[in-house]
């Protein structure tokens, strides 16, 4: 499949901090999970990639268009919707005039055909019945969906998406979950998460970054493959494993190099995910 | 009903011609009014009409704009412009009333004093504090979505600037009508308070939007703390230091326009 981005190269210091060494990739329609600890690089990179940074060095185009220049780094903000870790909202904005708001960001001076485009977006994060409440006086699971529907303003072929389940419970993740996969319909969407089970869910491809760099570029399933055969089960924690913890029956679940005669068990993306970062010599917390 | 939409807004309004505020006036007075409707029906051509009628939905759905806004389109600014200035965060109550009161205090002190220094020392500050927190990172929270957004940042951050701008100096013009002893002297804040302004934006850029406006006012401080205790006159509101302050201005605008492109990129910590 043509690659909708695609990127080399791309790094960007920090002053001490190499936050981006080497970046590499492509992207092609549906949702790429993005997956790394803590200070990998993720928010960098997606800030790099929505046009709001500017790599040292590197380069890459999104939807045909080079960024570089002022003239192609404006035909991609008008086809990108970016979903920043912390979405800020204007207190005082209602979830309709905060929408609205961004519409004007992005051009939509028409007020009628603003509206309109503001109504569509409310409802296809099905907050048509609260448009009109404030936004303070909205669930933090509302809040996203708001900020989702700000991203979607103007149908964008590039979706961004910083870590937006993070703070959701179980149900609003779900919901969140089936928006962002119905998003994923026909564009290129790249998620940043913490949580394995995001990727597992939506993702047709994932990207693991550690220290800066691309540690793994594949599908869910050959991520998951990277801990066949490293997995096993016992009754006390393995001083060999990378890791382990105990779980729901009793018995412990280790990841690394199994000792002989091992119980090996059906790996999970998890299990793929920690290796791949051990391997990579990340510090992997258990 | 007590009043009708004239004939010839109804066709204006028919034609999709009708411009706010008298188009939602109508809006709204459409629902309500039978009368209004019919005649409307009878200056319009159906598929004029039916877009009409979708338009009028979409207005009932559109929540009415607040006190701010409303006065803003009344005085002719676009719908859109007015949206983005009532989410300017120094426009809001809170900080129009800190303002005011800091000049009440300030003239009240002028005239226990019996001289303007401390109000001319001040005004300058006002608006240059005002725009550094009208965009960016530390007081805007959509900062970040309105860096990646089509709408060019300095284009936001010029809109922005004109309306702190002339608030700012609009509240400093009230507070120098309280002073009518000393003439035009009290009008030599103006030319200091442009030179500050334009050069805290225009080393923004550099410094960010934190340090680039306190260090523009701390060098304003330290200039007039090291004429402080004289009996001359601070050398800023003098013919010469007047005269500087409009050379200084210009530059900045200048070098502001050269860098105008940087106010695309995100300005805060790195991640």
């Amino acid at each position: 499949m043509t690659p909708t981005v695609s990127a080399s190269g791309l790094s960007l210091r920090y002053g001490g901090t190499r936050a981006l060494d080497g970046v590499s990739l492509r992207l092609t329609p549906g949702v790429t999970g993005l997956l790394g600890p803590n200070g990998a690089g993720k928010t960098t990179l997606l800030r790099v990639l929505a046009t709001a940074v500017p790599a040292d060095r590197g380069a890459f185009t999104a939807l045909g268009h080079d960024p570089a220049t002022a003239g192609g780094r404006q035909e991609v903000r008008r086809r990108l919707g970016y979903l920043p870790q912390a979405p800020g909202f204007h207190p005082d904005f209602t979830a309709f005039e905060f929408v609205d708001y961004v519409a004007i960001l992005k051009e939509l001076t028409d007020r009628a055909a603003r509206h309109r485009e503001v109504r569509r977006v409310l409802d296809e994060v099905d907050l048509a019945g609260v448009r009109g409440k404030r936004i303070k006086k909205l669930s933090g699971g509302m809040r996203q969906r708001v900020a989702l529907a700000a991203a979607l303003v103007g149908d964008p072929g590039f979706l961004v998406l910083d870590e937006p389940t993070v703070g959701l419970d179980p149900e609003q993740r779900m919901r969140f979950r089936e928006l962002i996969a119905q998003a994923g319909e026909g564009r290129t969407v790249l998620l940043s998460t913490h949580q394995t089970e995001d990727v597992a869910m939506l993702c047709h491809r994932v990207l693991v970054m550690a220290s800066g760099r691309i540690r793994f570029d594949g599908t869910p399933a050959e991520l998951t493959a990277q801990a066949a055969g490293r997995v096993w089960s016992s009754a006390e924690r393995d001083p060999g494993a990378k890791a382990g913890w105990r779980t729901g029956t009793g018995s412990f679940r280790n990841v690394g190099s199994p000792p002989d005669s091992a119980d090996l068990l059906e790996p999970t993306l998890e299990d793929g995910y920690l290796l791949t970062l051990d391997d990579a010599g990340a510090e992997v917390a258990a | 009903m007590t009043w009708h939409v004239a004939e010839e807004d109804l066709r204006a309004y028919a034609q999709g011609e009708l411009a706010p505020p008298l188009l939602w006036s109508a809006d709204t007075h459409l629902v309500a009014c039978a009368q209004c409707r019919a005649v409307l029906a009878g200056v319009g051509d159906p598929a004029t009409l039916d877009a009409g009628w979708e338009r009028l939905d979409a207005e009932l759905d559109a929540p009415r704009p607040g006190r701010l806004e409303s006065l803003l389109v009344r005085l002719g600014i676009a719908d859109h412009t007015a949206r983005l200035l009532t989410a300017t965060p120094v426009l809001r109550r809170s900080w129009l009333a800190a303002v005011v009161f800091l000049l009440v205090t300030t003239v009240g002190a002028v005239y226990t004093a019996g001289s303007p220094t401390l109000f001319l020392a001040l005004a300058p500050l006002l608006p240059l504090a005002g725009v550094a927190l009208a965009y960016g990172p530390a007081m805007d929270p959509t900062y970040e979505m309105a860096v990646v957004a089509p709408l060019h940042g300095f284009r936001l951050l010029m809109i922005r600037t004109v309306a702190v701008l002339a608030t700012g100096i609009g509240l400093n013009l009230l507070a120098t009508l309280a002073l009518p002893s000393y003439g035009l002297r009290a009008l030599a804040w103006l030319l200091p308070a442009l030179a500050l302004t334009a050069t805290g934006l225009a080393l923004t850029p550099r410094l960010g939007p934190v340090l680039a406006p306190s260090l523009v006012g701390a060098a304003w401080v330290a200039l007039l703390a090291a004429q402080a205790g004289g009996d001359r006159t601070p050398v800023p509101f003098t013919a010469a230091g007047q005269g500087a302050s409009a050379v200084l201005a210009a530059l900045a605008v200048g070098l502001l326009l050269l860098v105008r492109d940087r106010f695309d990129f995100f300005s805060g910590s790195a991640a």
